[in-house]
């Protein structure tokens, strides 16, 4: 930048800073405006995040980070077809811990049964989750949210259940269960099974489950060896789309599909569904903010236009004209965005720290894993975010009140008086 | 060449070329078949009603009682399994099977009586009742049903047919027959059906939905002799077209009609004994 056009934007700083000073009630409404709408942003934001975070890490706990499945068990996944199914899953675990990046390899088998405990068997319906113990009480941390009874034992035939079903099944701890079933050529099969523990899970889906070891659902299924899914496990769910792209260049998945948690439904609807949460929210919050930063620069404009036309007189271009504005509402957005950000960050703490006890009844009500609290994720990445937004929206709010100053010619804006 | 000759040669060629032509539609003399390419000769003699054809396809194929040991081979897109069973049937609903193998269905007994049907678990010692739209599902997974499997109603009780006319299946001759069920309880509302015109067995027949949807294929072949000069087919293959690349093949080991039966067969202690 050369010397003058320097000169130029000190002394339109100047200018600015004046009329900020000029009228401080409007410069305080203005910044407020900005105040509010980033700490708002910042609450919000850090709300969806926390709320998201929480349930995608429960979800892909369960669901894995990636997973491989025979690729006519993805087309029909809606039926499950327990007979499109991964054989000596063991061997192929083994193969995949190798791989970079593979922190766990869960194989695990998911079909229906109906569910009786006395001498009639009955209609009613549940969904039986094979895996290993160990991923049934560190993945679904289901060990932790046993409401009645113990924990899988070492007995061969302890089973666990979800709350609804035990409900609906009359079923409780000590009682001897039927699992009816079918193989993987849907023979019918029977399993038998003492309930040693009734859980109620973070979602309402965990609480219509029925969870036993894997060697367990084998044999029911008739599917020695072997598992419909194969969990794999990074350090972290946001891994996911890098590990399965990962896996899907190593030679241990050929033939096989690979799929990132976000590749899968009720992923991909739901990361749809929170995006689009954030677009409403900062719609919302911006064009409310940009709206009120608008009236006061147009009023500001309105009342200046006279002295506006006494400075297009003494020389000022219209882009000076524009810019003198814009500088007046980026000072306002860099002072209301740093107040927002501040402002915000409190409650978004509080949320982040104690979170809102939303109770059974939602949590249940919700099919994704949903903790009775919810609690907000406050982050320098969501601070910064909501500040230079505050500042985007403010500049855009600005910027055509400042466009109409530039029209304005200095000989009728002289004669006006104003 | 002299034109008396030729004019007598123009007048056996005049004579001659519709004389053959004639030859090819005319019916052949006595005790001279046309010759054929393929397949069995047609049958001069005027065809059966379908009535007729059904009522010799319910005297060989139900029966007051039977013994039986069947192997199903059950063909799946993933891996073969094969049953062995033994069979014992009364009349057209009741029937008792139990299997002999593999290990893991070693012991399971079925039983019907009427349109209830009953199996016994060993591996829980528990007894399942199924009945209704439960009964057409796959037996064991295969692609026949329990209904189809334990039931032996005669057709010309369910079904309005007509004959459509000559087939062959697999080289033999056989009377085309469409059957139109004559209520709408009945498990396959339309069949298509080729029976075979020396033994009167349904050597093929297509099974429809009411939609009209094709639902399966059964075959039967091996058709041998028993007494009072009823024949049964000792191989059925059944394909359900709902299940791409399955097959559930029935081969009859052992055989008895008429026996007595023992009195327990049918009853449901005769399920849980040990």
């Amino acid at each position: 930048m050369n010397r003058p056009h320097l000169r130029s934007l000190v002394v339109l700083g100047r200018l600015a800073g004046r009329n900020l000073r000029r009228n401080p009630t409007r410069t305080g409404l203005t910044m407020g405006m900005v105040t509010v709408g980033v700490a708002l942003l910042v609450i919000g934001q850090s709300w969806i995040d926390g709320m998201m975070g929480e349930m995608l890490r429960t979800a892909t706990d369960a669901a894995g980070h990636v997973r491989l499945v025979d690729p006519g068990y993805a087309r029909r996944e809606a039926l499950a077809p327990l007979d499109k199914n991964l054989r000596d899953v063991q061997e192929l675990a083994n193969r995949l811990r190798k791989v970079s990046g593979v922190v766990e390899v869960v194989p695990r088998i998911t079909t229906g049964v109906t569910v009786s405990t006395g001498e009639e068997i009955g209609d009613l319906f549940a969904q039986v989750i094979g895996a290993p113990e160990s991923y049934l009480r560190v993945r679904l941390g289901l060990s932790q949210r046993l409401v009645a009874g113990r924990w899988l034992g070492t007995a061969a035939d302890d089973l666990v259940m979800g709350a609804k079903v035990a409900e609906q099944a009359g079923a409780r701890v000590g009682d001897e269960v039927l699992l009816l079933g079918v193989t993987q050529d849907g023979a019918m099969s029977p399993l038998k099974g003492r309930l040693v523990g009734i859980v109620k899970g973070p979602s309402a889906s965990v609480d219509q489950q029925i969870f036993l070891p894997l060697e367990r659902v084998q044999w029911l299924t008739d599917m020695p060896g072997g598992a419909t899914e194969l969990l794999v496990y990074g350090a972290a769910y946001q891994d996911g789309v890098r590990l399965a792209e990962q896996l899907r260049r190593d030679p241990v998945s050929k033939g096989l599909d690979v799929s990132a948690w976000s590749d899968r439904e009720p992923w991909i609807s739901m990361t749809r569904t929170v995006d689009a949460e954030r677009m409403i929210l900062l719609l919302i919050v911006g064009f409310l903010t940009a709206i009120g930063i608008w009236n006061t620069v147009v009023t500001s404009v309105l009342e200046r236009t006279h002295e506006i036309g006494v400075l297009r007189a003494l020389g000022l271009s219209a882009a000076g004209a524009v810019a003198l504005f814009v500088i007046e509402s980026l000072a306002v957005g860099l002072v209301g965005g740093v107040c927002g950000a501040l402002l915000g960050a409190w409650p978004a703490w509080l949320l982040q720290e104690h979170g809102i006890h939303l109770g059974a009844g939602v949590a249940d009500k919700v099919s994704m894993p949903m903790a009775e609290t919810v609690y907000g994720l406050l982050s320098v990445e969501i601070l910064v975010t909501a500040f230079l937004l505050g500042l985007v929206i403010t500049l855009l709010g600005s910027f055509i009140p400042a466009l109409r100053a530039a029209r304005i010619l200095p000989v009728v804006a002289m004669r006006s008086g104003r | 060449m002299s034109l008396s000759r030729l004019v007598f040669l123009l007048t056996i060629l005049a004579i001659g070329l519709p004389t053959a032509a004639w030859a090819d539609l005319a019916p052949p003399p006595p005790g001279k078949a046309p010759p054929r390419a393929t397949g069995p000769e047609p049958t001069t003699a005027p065809p059966p009603t379908a009535d007729e054809l059904l009522a010799a396809v319910d005297r060989n194929l139900t029966f007051p009682s039977r013994t039986s040991r069947t192997r199903m081979t059950v063909v799946g897109s993933g891996r073969t399994r094969e049953y062995e069973m033994t069979g014992f049937g009364r009349g057209e609903e009741d029937a008792a099977v139990e299997y002999l193998a593999p290990a893991r269905e070693k012991g399971t007994r079925m039983l019907k009586l009427g349109a209830e049907l009953w199996i016994y678990m060993p591996s829980v010692d528990r007894v399942q009742k199924i009945s209704g739209h439960m009964l057409r599902q796959g037996m064991m997974g295969s692609d026949v049903s329990y209904e189809d499997m334990m039931t032996s109603r005669e057709l010309r009780k369910q079904y309005r047919s007509k004959v459509l006319g000559d087939g062959v299946v697999e080289g033999r001759a056989c009377w085309r027959l469409e059957m139109v069920a004559t209520n709408n309880a009945v498990t396959y509302p339309k069949r298509e059906v080729c029976i075979d015109k020396d033994h009167f067995i349904p050597l093929e027949q297509k099974l429809y939905a009411l939609s009209g949807m094709l639902l399966k294929v059964w075959t039967m072949s091996d058709v041998r002799s028993y007494d009072g000069g009823r024949k049964f087919p000792h191989r059925m293959v059944i394909r359900d077209q709902l299940r791409k690349g399955s097959e559930t093949r029935i081969d009859t080991v052992e055989l008895k009609f008429g026996v007595a039966l023992p009195a327990e067969v049918f009853s449901l202690r005769w399920l849980e004994r040990k």
